[in-house]
């Protein structure tokens, strides 16, 4: 029989105690030692409660409880307390929270600190106080930063250019700060600097970088399965073998831009997430380089073939500088290795070589576009580089030349593709061909050169590539 | 490319044929598939004085016009050769249902000197290789019309 000063229970407890098959006697002892009704509601709901486990629980609570709602604490967890620095007054409000004997003795030994209780402690004291809400502390939620940005998707979705609108547009010409908050976010002070080098826009930018990574992952590939790998056919042998070499030079190439953009992502700061979005797209395309020409090589009875002397290589991972590395990788390296890929694709001998060769044409595009608009970026913020710039390519075209000499077995594999075969005739045809492609490979770098904003690159290039550059005057004679 | 069903008659060059392919590449889940493309391109036949513009947007072809030679060249890249070998290869697409080997939009260009991809801009050229799949796709769907040639 209930007694007549007890607290009544209201109507959805009694419903949770009634699921959960606890007595409401037990509801109205635990509401009479002063626990709230959510409290007691949240309780029950946990899951693997019992009436059992209630009771026990109650009953402790009642022996810890005095009339006046006075804690005290049992002898065994004051001597574990006093142990472990925790003062009695923090005990004192686990309990009257609710907190079991066993179970703080535990958390105590276990090595919670005090300091930390303390904060729990008070949190859940807050949400006793006002529900639950009053547990959070929410002041994050007034933060300083533009709101109410609705952004809509557009013809091509919703794009990475799209939500740079009101404050989030601004792209600063120097980004203040030393760790990974994104930019719009608002900062804390006292995080620790997280080591980052570049922090000029300037250094790394270009405008069509967030383009640039939607068109990347808009017009990703599989070399697994988008490639009609059945169209390939046993191929002459030095013709397989020529292949191979061009796919092993290929594989070399996409390692090493892999690992040079790689070395350069962490160098760049926060603030300008377009370069690092596009940039982690151009990894995963020189993973892709390397892939599917190591699939092709060992897909039609052939192999790797010769390392190349890697004297480019060094000069591009060598660079101190990004923008002296992007216009070395991205407008000299890839200039050529464009051309290597419009040479696959016109000597192809199936569906499979003609299509990897035409999509690894996009990918390298992609890269080239960045590197243009890099250094057109870099120029127009620092004319007073521009000797500097020239001074990379002098250093880069050298090497190039230097390796290119060197790299006997990529100029013969190239010359046995374009002529078809190792006869003296198809030899001579094939070295009449490299020389053609060389003269497009060299117009089409100055080109790049002239809309980067360095068209007097056609006067400057190193001698050996200069025999390549056609005169203006020279075609016009020609076309008349 | 599966070759569908013929239903459309179209003369090269001109207007109504480019929109003629146009439309087929617009209702085509793979051009679709090949991603967004953004470029202005213009078409030029030098010997019969025709000049076209087409603008790749997104994932469709959004406008084809006739235009000026100046109109042809104001683009990203402008593809250029005589009408002859712009039959040659539009009957060579017909034939295989795609460009075979030799008839690629990249092949053509590789073989003439001054190229089949034109353009004023080395940066704006690049359009042409960066979209290549989308153009190769596009140029390769005219074997699913018709075509008359003038």
């Amino acid at each position: 029989m209930a007694d007549a000063a007890a607290p009544d229970i209201p109507e959805d407890l009694a419903q949770v105690a009634q699921e959960k098959s606890i007595p409401l006697e037990l509801v109205r002892r635990a509401m009479a030692l002063g626990f709230p009704v959510e409290a007691i509601k949240m309780q029950m709901s946990q899951p693997g409660v019992t009436a059992e486990a209630a009771e026990q629980f109650i009953a402790e609570q009642e022996k810890i409880r005095g009339a006046g709602g006075e804690i005290s604490v049992p002898p065994e967890l004051k001597a574990i307390a006093d142990e472990f620095g925790w003062p009695e007054e923090l005990v004192k409000r686990a309990l009257k929270l609710g907190a079991g004997v066993d179970m703080l003795m535990n958390q105590i030994k276990a090595g919670i600190r005090p300091d930390q209780a303390e904060r729990f402690i008070e949190q859940q004291e807050r949400a006793q106080q006002g529900g639950m809400e009053a547990a959070l502390d929410l002041s994050w939620m007034k933060v300083p930063t533009e709101w109410g940005i609705r952004v809509r998707p557009g013809k091509k979705g919703l794009t990475v250019g799209m939500i740079n609108v009101g404050t989030y547009a601004d792209i600063p010409d120097v980004w203040p700060y030393h760790t990974e908050m994104p930019r719009g976010a608002y900062p804390l002070a006292g995080i620790p600097t997280m080591g980052y080098t570049i922090y000029e826009k300037a250094e790394l930018w270009a405008d069509n970088c967030a383009d640039l990574y939607e068109e990347a992952i808009q017009r990703r590939w599989r070399p697994a399965t988008d490639i009609p790998w059945d169209t390939v056919e046993p191929l002459p042998d030095e013709i397989e073998k020529a292949m191979c070499q061009v796919c092993t030079y290929l594989c070399e190439k996409g390692l090493l831009a892999g690992d040079v953009v790689g070395k350069w992502l962490p160098e760049m700061s926060y603030g300008y997430h377009e370069v690092k979005l596009y940039l982690s797209t151009a990894e995963f395309d020189y993973a892709r380089q390397f892939e599917i020409f190591r699939k092709r090589a060992l897909s039609n009875g052939g192999g790797m073939g010769m390392q190349s002397p890697g004297y480019f290589h060094r000069a591009i991972i060598d660079a101190r500088g990004w923008t002296e590395t992007s216009a070395v990788l991205h407008i000299l390296s890839n200039s050529f290795v464009m051309g290597i890929y419009q040479l696959g694709e016109y000597t192809a001998h199936n569906e499979a070589e003609s299509l990897i060769y035409r999509l690894c044409m996009q990918d390298v595009a992609r890269q080239l576009a960045y590197g243009v608009q890099h250094l057109k970026y870099f120029l127009s913020r620092h004319q007073d580089r521009r000797a500097e710039v020239h001074n990379y390519l002098n250093k880069g075209e050298a090497i190039f030349v230097f390796e290119e000499e060197k790299d006997t077995p990529i100029k013969e594999a190239l010359i046995i593709l374009l002529g078809g075969g190792t006869s003296g005739e198809q030899v001579a045809d094939g070295m009449s061909k490299l020389e053609y492609f060389r003269t497009r490979w060299v117009r089409d770098y100055l080109a790049r050169l002239a809309a980067a904003g360095l068209p007097d690159r056609r006067e400057k290039i190193h001698p050996s590539l200069k025999k390549y550059v056609q005169q203006p005057e020279k075609t016009e004679a020609q076309a008349a | 490319m599966t070759q569908g069903a013929t239903t459309t008659k179209a003369t090269f060059p001109s207007v109504e044929w480019f929109k003629a392919i146009s439309a087929i590449v617009n209702d085509d889940p793979g051009y679709n598939h090949i991603g967004t493309c953004d470029a202005t391109v213009g078409v030029r036949i030098p010997d019969l004085e025709k000049n076209y513009l087409l603008t790749f947007e997104a994932f469709e072809v959004s406008d084809v016009r006739e235009v000026t030679p100046a109109g042809a060249e104001d683009t990203d890249f402008w593809l250029e050769m005589p009408y002859a070998k712009w039959k040659e290869m539009l009957e060579n697409i017909k034939q295989n249902g795609k460009a075979d080997l030799h008839h690629t939009l990249n092949t053509i260009d590789l073989e003439d000197p001054e190229g089949f991809a034109r353009s004023h801009d080395g940066y704006r050229r690049d359009a042409f290789y960066r979209f290549n799949q989308t153009f190769q796709y596009f140029f390769d769907s005219s074997a699913k019309i018709d075509t008359a040639f003038v």
